[in-house]
């Protein structure tokens, strides 16, 4: 298991072109994410939250400024770096056990410890009997927890989660905010969390950061200084998801 | 007891063809009564080769219909993975569709004579086309979503093609291979039927037609229905047993 | 599975390689051009190679005509009005054959949508019925009909009514249940349900049948000649294989291509016009069924 670095975002700028115009969608990042810390990421549509989740990741190269994760420069996808997207991406002919083996497809472990990995993970996420089933035959709920589990199995430094929970229903989500912060205090690992959901990122973050759009920028971080497990009842938490929520709707947007 | 009513026309049909002959009201050397059609068919089971022509046709059908797939699969991986292949290749793929793959025979007749190869090749042609246009297709319909998850998880180029992109496009490819199938006995019984003479189920139709025995040129026609019926039947079987991780639409 | 139902396959799995430059700045439109030009490449390569082989006699001009023989021949086949001729007559096969058969897979179709005590009588035969391919009957059409135009016409028609008749059926039978529902609610009668509801929302449909029905049908013409005819297309490449004159066969084929070609994006043309207000071109409706 790798310890997690600082990951430090330097000045990130980036634009896309459509039709001929430029779009600056981040507009100069300036971030620093501690070690085993949970960093939610708030905003309006647009506000290029995703896209900064698609620069840490790697898998889009094309930008200014610098990412480095425990001082290396970002170059590209890496094992250290898991994701978590809001479409599950599991494959749909591939079984959870197989799918969540996926990542460990090119580790150097052996047959018997990428096993035992696989099958802790899928009972941390809590789908223990479910291993040979086939996505399709699963929820949308236990299709995220298999897609949690597949990106944790190979003990990377980060996951970062991409509004995860996204398309699920009410109940299912405030479900899954309680089971990922389980998750997080059991492995202790940095997560970054990218949602719309103001709540969710209140209860799960360590701290809240807000963007506003075009170009994307800080509005604002807000600290979240209540300690886990956070209930979801709590008088304070509320009062931090008011100061989110202006700061999102703030002078600037 | 309402699929008994699927069966009122099948009967009524034949009730009626068995009148017609019977009675003589139609000419006899033109319509069999279904009796002798039947007769014939258990004759020539019996001292004939029909079960050695079914598998002639079987055994060509077959070996031009892996050849065409094999080829097909071939081709359109290679189109459907390089931008440059498919350039090269697609418009022209689209332009020879429009002629009838029997209109090539009389062609091929010339270039490769008409024995047995030139109906092998000839079969294979017919598998060839789906199968390309199907891989082609299918690969391309892999989601990119998936791609990136394999990149993600630092798949090389060869793991993605084989961990992601053929498994995605499996499911094109395997109904590409259906059509291929039914296609290539249809092409079957045409070379049997246009080329040289040769055992085979088109053999025994033409032999009816030239002796005007209508009940032989009769079982062909049932035969070439019920086997081409299995082949289709069997393959959409193998096909749902290893796509088993699909969803099923009703 | 039948062959309509492959022709359907083959329809959805088209490549669309043939790229559009839809970017509006020249160096798009440059792009793009140079990008159909590669499509270009591997038929120009292959005339060129041809070209070449018939020059240095790699084989008997009889196997391999040049390709400017094959020019000259259509030529003059288009100028002695020959070609004409032969199109004309394969083309009135094929019109008399898709009338009728459209016709019949029309009536046969909506029966069967309409009412499922018809569909249960009719089709299982029906579709036991379709298994047997073109080449199938043919043998038999020729005992019964002999080798006039009744056997063309009637194959034809044949080759046409099964797809027509297929997706005319499962249109009807796919009318989206919304609207079946908002029916009920201004609780039209069966005929304004028939005739606002369930007719305009089959005619995709139809026109996916229509289209697969006449791809059929050219090819089901082109094949009777081959086998069964004096006359038309099919026969030209008959004619000039007995003649061994393949410059006459390949000028044949090119024809048949070119007007079968014609024929289906005429018919694209129509389906455009006619819907409109079609979202997006979708194959909807039915796997075009048998044959």
């Amino acid at each position: 298991m790798a310890t997690p670095g600082i990951i430090e975002i330097i000045d990130v700028k980036k634009q896309y072109t459509v039709d001929g115009e430029n779009l600056q969608v981040l507009g100069g990042l300036n971030l620093s994410i501690q070690p085993g810390e949970f960093l939610s990421v708030v905003g309006v549509s647009g506000c290029g939250k995703s896209t900064l989740l698609r620069l840490l990741i790697g898998l889009d190269a094309d930008y200014e400024g610098e990412i480095r994760v425990g001082g290396a420069l970002v170059r590209g996808t890496s094992l250290e770096r898991g994701i978590v997207f809001q479409d599950h991406r599991l494959f749909p002919w591939l079984t959870v056990r197989e799918n969540v083996g996926l990542g460990l497809t090119n580790s150097s472990w052996s047959d018997a410890e990428k096993q035992k990995a696989v099958q802790e993970h899928i009972e941390l996420v809590g789908l223990a009997g479910f291993e040979g089933a086939y996505p399709h035959q699963l929820s949308g709920g236990m299709a995220q927890r298999a897609a949690i589990a597949r990106g944790l199995v190979n003990r990377p430094s980060i996951l970062l989660l991409d509004e995860p929970f996204g398309a699920l229903d009410a109940l299912t989500r405030s479900n899954l905010q309680q089971e990922l912060q389980r998750i997080w205090q059991t492995e202790k690992i940095s997560m970054v969390l990218v949602t719309h959901d103001v709540d969710e990122a209140v209860i799960l973050g360590d701290r809240v950061v807000v963007l506003h759009a075009r170009p994307g920028r800080i509005e604002r971080v807000v600290e979240i200084d209540v300690p886990h497990p956070r209930d979801r009842d709590n008088p304070q938490l509320k009062r931090l998801a008011d100061e989110v929520r202006e700061a999102i709707v703030g002078p600037h947007n | 007891m309402k699929w008994l009513r699927g069966l009122v026309l099948p009967v009524l049909l034949l009730a009626t063809w068995e009148l017609l002959t019977r009675y003589h009201l139609v000419n006899v050397r033109l319509l069999v009564e279904p009796g002798r059609v039947v007769a014939t068919f258990l004759r020539e089971l019996r001292d004939g080769e029909l079960l050695s022509q079914i598998g002639a046709s079987l055994a060509r059908d077959l070996g031009g219909a892996t050849l065409g797939s094999a080829a097909g699969i071939l081709v359109g991986t290679a189109m459907g993975t390089s931008r440059f292949y498919d350039r090269l290749l697609g418009s022209s793929f689209h332009a020879a569709k429009q002629v009838a793959i029997f209109a090539w025979i009389p062609l091929m007749s010339v270039w490769l004579g008409t024995g047995e190869p030139a109906k092998v090749v000839f079969i294979a042609l017919s598998a060839f086309y789906p199968v390309v246009l199907n891989t082609f297709e299918g690969i391309r319909s892999v989601g990119s979503q998936y791609v990136e998850v394999a990149r993600v998880f630092r798949f090389t180029r060869l793991q993605v093609f084989r961990r992601v992109i053929l498994p995605g496009a499996a499911p094109s490819i395997l109904a590409g291979i259906q059509v291929a199938l039914v296609y290539s006995w249809l092409a079957t019984i045409g070379a049997e039927y246009l080329l040289a003479a040769g055992p085979g189920i088109g053999n025994l139709m033409i032999d009816g037609r030239e002796s005007f025995q209508m009940d032989k040129v009769l079982v062909g026609v049932v035969l070439v229905g019920a086997v081409g019926a299995s082949i289709s039947a069997l393959a959409s079987a193998i096909g749902a047993w290893q796509l088993r991780w699909r969803v099923t639409s009703a | 599975m039948t062959q309509a139902q492959l022709v359907n396959g083959l329809e959805e799995a088209a490549p669309s390689s043939v790229v559009a430059a839809g970017r509006r700045n020249l160096s798009g439109a440059l792009h793009g051009l140079r990008r159909q030009a590669l499509g270009a490449y591997l038929p120009l390569l292959a005339l060129g190679l041809w070209a070449l082989a018939a020059d240095r006699h790699w084989a008997p001009p009889q196997i391999l005509p040049a390709p400017r023989l094959v020019a000259q021949t259509l030529g003059e086949l288009i100028s002695s009005g020959e070609l004409l001729q032969h199109v004309g007559i394969s083309l009135a096969r094929v019109a008399g054959g898709f009338l009728l058969g459209g016709a019949l897979g029309l009536v046969l179709g909506t029966a069967m949508g309409l009412s499922r005590r018809v569909e249960q009588y009719v089709h299982p035969l029906f579709h036991a019925l379709n298994q047997v391919p073109v080449l199938g009957w043919l043998p038999l059409a020729m005992m019964v009909f002999g080798i006039g135009e009744s056997l063309k016409v009637v194959i034809i028609a044949q080759a046409s009514l099964v797809p027509i008749a297929i997706n005319v059926f499962e249109g009807i039978r796919r009318v989206p249940r919304q609207y079946v529902e908002v029916a009920r609610v201004f609780e039209f009668s069966r005929a304004q349900y028939l005739r606002k509801v369930v007719f305009p929302a089959t005619v995709p449909s139809l026109f996916v049948g229509l289209r697969y029905g006449l791809t059929l049908a050219w090819l089901s013409l082109v094949t009777v000649e081959l086998l069964a005819s004096s006359e038309g297309l099919g026969f030209l490449i008959v004619w000039g294989r007995q003649l061994f004159q393949l410059d006459l066969v390949l000028a044949a084929i090119v024809s048949i291509g070119v007007v079968g070609l014609l024929l289906d994006q005429g018919l694209a043309w129509l389906e455009a016009r006619l819907l409109h207000w079609r979202p997006k071109a979708s194959w909807g409706g039915a796997k075009a069924g048998a044959q």
